[in-house]
């Protein structure tokens, strides 16, 4: 049913928005730019296994403009886009690869192409290479943050799997 | 199990960063000449050996302005309008690899060596 799956995106994506605004409020545990866990990603993973990827893709392309307009950052808006739009091409691309079970594995190959996507777009903004830099630690947050909140995703649809969620 | 095999990958990636990331930044500059940049191009470039009392630089950018203070042998971000005030909580300017950055505003200070390879890796700059 066409109805359900879209009530349970714009679910998603309030949830999505939530976890992203209440991250933000929360002073960066380091001062690197891009290091962070990026919890509104947990909701987007779950949308790509629960009802599909043009889904996820609302759930995502939404969160990313809706949370830069309550966040009022517009320089994270570019950021984010960048990184979010190269990560989730990569997540369609591998999907198929990745059963549920391989969820975090998704979910941390994703997170480090997103954080070298923001990396990349500061270069560009800054026409500095030497924030290349920041390449190891991007990468190393990355795979923390990915595992944790692919498994957050992963976790949750293993147990509710019995319930009535697809069509 | 393949769960085994992607945790075994992801640590031996996650111990590689780490320490190319602890080698990277222990490297100290061995030039204590500072280029400063904004949009990318060359604003100021100052030995900080021969800078004698304390100067401020006043940079204007789109979110506001950085205040960079200059004194013998030290540079650093002393305020910054900018949100997120990275380029203030990264203190003094220590090593050749890692640069004092504001992103929003497209600040860059970071030591000029000639020597180092730090320089050709930043060839793209000016």
């Amino acid at each position: 049913m066409k109805t359900k799956k879209l009530i349970l995106t714009a679910i998603l994506t309030a949830f999505a928005l939530v976890a992203f605004v209440i991250e933000g409020a929360i002073p960066p545990l380091t001062p690197i730019y891009g290091v962070k866990l990026g919890l509104a990603n947990i909701f987007t993973l779950f949308a790509l296994y629960a009802l599909g990827t043009r889904y996820a893709a609302a759930v995502l392309s939404l969160r990313i403009v809706l949370g830069s307009i309550f966040t009022g950052q517009l320089v994270s808006f570019i950021y984010s886009l960048s990184g979010g739009l190269l990560s989730f091409l990569l997540m369609i691309l591998l999907k198929r690869f990745f059963p549920l079970k391989q969820l975090w594995v998704l979910s941390v190959l994703c997170a480090v192409m997103h954080n070298i996507g923001q990396l990349a777009a500061a270069v560009f903004m800054t026409q500095t290479l030497a924030i290349a830099y920041y390449l190891p630690v991007l990468i190393l947050s990355g795979i923390i943050a990915g595992a944790f909140t692919g498994l957050c995703a992963q976790l949750v649809l293993m147990r509710i799997s019995k319930i009535q969620y697809k069509s | 199990m393949t769960n085994r095999i992607w945790i075994v990958v992801f640590s031996f990636v996650a111990v590689l960063c780490l320490g190319i990331w602890l080698f990277i930044s222990s490297v100290s500059s061995q030039s204590m000449i500072v280029g400063i940049y904004k949009d990318g191009s060359l604003v100021e470039k100052i030995d900080l050996n021969s800078v004698t009392g304390e100067r401020e630089i006043t940079l204007s950018g789109e979110y506001g302005d950085n205040v960079i203070l200059v004194s013998n042998g030290r540079i650093e971000m002393k305020s910054a309008d900018c949100p997120d005030k990275i380029c203030v909580n990264h203190g003094e300017l220590k090593s050749s690899t890692s640069p004092i950055v504001c992103l929003p505003n497209k600040v860059v200070i970071k030591f000029e060596g000639s020597t180092d390879g730090a320089d050709a890796k930043t060839g793209a700059v000016g």
